[in-house]
């Protein structure tokens, strides 16, 4: 064996100098290098399929070796949260439904009108540093790099990448994630909400991941006039009409923003309204949750939870404080649309200077435990008005 | 031309970390010691490098390496720089020894894969993510070297197949004939 020579440094500088150029080129966006990464992972598709046929007994077994005890725990903790959620099914149900009809009523952004996609998840980070899964759908089946990604429990990250048939979550554990969030003050009765879990219902129950709590009671009287046609959902043009005593109070907007009871849209006009009809009378509880503060959510990397910065507490506003509820914020450039459920605060360090606390936030989506998911097909407002 | 291509050391390195590149995104993904996922395209790049010398070793882990990040969809190039280093770390091995033993390799190879762990986050550094280093690293980088010694029994005289490295061979001096 030949002894380690300047010549053979060389060689070595000149890898590390093609592995610069490799990498400014692809961070910088090469097409010719994504037709390669396509086409690479379409050769490695097969092998990796017969590989995971013949690996999976293995996984299984060493899996059921060293995670006996802790799925034994873990059962039990289940059975005690499925026990819980069972008595409060019902109110769940109903006000995930109610909350649907009032945001498409109003006309309001939401999951409601946005299309989703289910897709399973195939693969995980082989690295220790990415909090990165691989699903089994992709560009074919409209998935776009940004989209947010949801289970039934709320948020779990965006799309960083996608080929033909398969596509990569960047999850919000991953340092590199960052989306705007709105804290919102917790219910008095339970800091947790209390449907954000899928023991005991179905995707259809939960279609949309719209989570709501049962919060003080506010009660909402809206009078609904039926024009013969069917109001689109989020539809700018439908017909509100309310009379000038009811209001509507917004359980999504900020702080206690009001909406005043307006004829918005230009589809039906006073003539038309004179065979209207008043066909139902709804009175339902909402809840009432307060928003307290914006801020970007930012993930720490595998075994931390993410914390939200840039937060400036107002205590003659509201305190931040445990057990805060938090949701996307949406906003313009927003990769997500706002009120997606996303986690809660379990703790708040105080810093010194302008900075604000740190809000530390246990997402509601256990996201070391993915098997289906829903990729939410929304495109930010700056991109639509391009 | 193709002679040449067929002969040289790719035509085996590259279906071999197609094969491991499968595993480790399968099997080792799985497989976790203490939450650490076992990286085995390192341990290879290593092993490439105690079996070979820096030189090779580095070849074989840029290779391995470029192959990573495209299945991966990271930065081309982010993981390579890693890779090659392990490579060429191990491959110091040459300096001390020409014909190691198998613990030499071992050590060698551990070396490499601790070194290619630890430049990760550093690339990542220099790619403008912020604070890619994780507090975990001090028990990443050991368990993922452990590993790769644990594993280099096995890699290294597969590195030296892939390679087409054959084992030195001493030979006894001709006798001289008696006067």
């Amino acid at each position: 064996m030949a002894i380690y020579t300047v010549g053979r440094r060389r060689v070595i500088f000149v890898l590390l100098l093609t592995c610069a150029l490799l990498l400014t080129l692809d961070m910088r966006g090469n097409p010719v290098l994504d037709r390669v990464r396509d086409s690479f992972s379409r050769v490695m598709s097969p092998i990796e399929s017969a590989t995971d046929v013949i690996t999976t007994p293995l996984g299984r077994a060493w899996n059921g070796v060293t995670e006996y005890d802790d799925l034994e725990r873990e059962n039990q903790a289940l059975q005690d949260q499925v026990d819980r959620l069972i008595g409060t099914q019902a109110t769940a149900r109903l006000s995930v439904e109610e909350y649907q009809e009032l945001l498409a009523l109003l006309s309001l952004d939401s999951l409601a009108g946005i299309p989703t996609e289910v897709a399973k998840v195939v693969g995980a980070s082989s690295n220790n540093l990415d909090q990165i899964i691989e699903i089994n759908k992709g560009r074919s089946a409209g998935f776009k790099v940004g989209m947010p990604v949801v289970n039934q429990a709320g948020l779990i990250g965006k799309i960083t990448s996608v080929t033909d048939n398969t596509a990569k979550v960047l999850l919000i554990t991953d340092s590199r994630y960052a989306v705007p969030v709105r804290v919102l003050a917790a219910p008095e009765a339970d800091s947790i909400p209390t449907n954000t879990n899928p023991s005991g219902q179905t995707n259809e129950e939960l279609e949309d991941l719209v989570a709501t709590s049962v919060g003080p009671p506010t009660t909402l009287v809206t009078e609904v006039l039926d024009t013969g046609t069917t109001l689109p959902e989020n539809n700018p043009n439908a017909v509100v009409v309310a009379d000038d005593d009811t209001v509507f109070t917004d359980p999504a907007a900020p702080g206690d923003e009001v909406l005043e009871p307006v004829v918005s849209g230009a589809v039906a006009g006073p003539d038309d309204l004179t065979d209207l009809v008043v066909t139902t009378t709804t009175t339902t509880t909402v809840p009432t949750l307060a928003a307290k503060e914006f801020g970007a959510l930012e993930g720490r990397g595998r075994g931390l939870i993410p914390q939200i910065r840039f937060l400036q507490d107002n205590p003659s506003i509201a305190v931040l404080q445990e057990g805060d509820l938090v949701v996307t914020a949406g906003g313009f450039d927003s990769l997500a649309p706002p009120d997606i459920p996303v986690g809660v605060v379990i703790n708040r360090a105080d810093r010194s200077g302008p900075g604000g606390p740190l809000l530390d936030v246990l997402p509601y989506a256990d996201v070391t435990k993915l098997n289906f998911i829903r990729v939410v097909k929304y495109t930010p407002l700056s991109e639509v008005e391009q | 031309m193709l002679a040449a291509i067929w002969q040289g050391p790719f035509i085996r390195l590259i279906p071999v970390g197609m094969v491991l590149l499968a595993l480790q995104r399968s099997l080792f993904v799985e497989i976790t010691v203490n939450g650490v996922v076992i990286q085995v395209v390192l341990a290879l790049a290593a092993a490439a490098g105690a079996a070979a010398g820096s030189e090779r070793g580095a070849m074989a882990g840029f290779t391995l390496g470029v192959m990573y990040d495209m299945l991966e969809g990271l930065p081309i190039g982010s993981t390579a720089v890693a890779m090659t280093l392990a490579g060429a770390v191990a491959g110091l091995l040459a300096v001390v020894v020409a014909d190691p033993q198998w613990w030499l390799a071992m050590l060698f190879t551990m070396l490499g894969a601790a070194v290619g762990e630890v430049m990760l986050p550093v690339v990542r550094l220099f790619t403008g993510v912020d604070d890619p280093f994780e507090p975990r690293l001090t028990i990443i980088v050991p368990v993922v070297a452990l590993a790769a010694g644990v594993l280099s029994p096995v890699f290294v005289p597969l590195a030296r197949w892939c390679l087409r490295i054959k084992r030195a061979e001493w030979m006894a001096p001709p006798r001289e004939p008696a006067i």
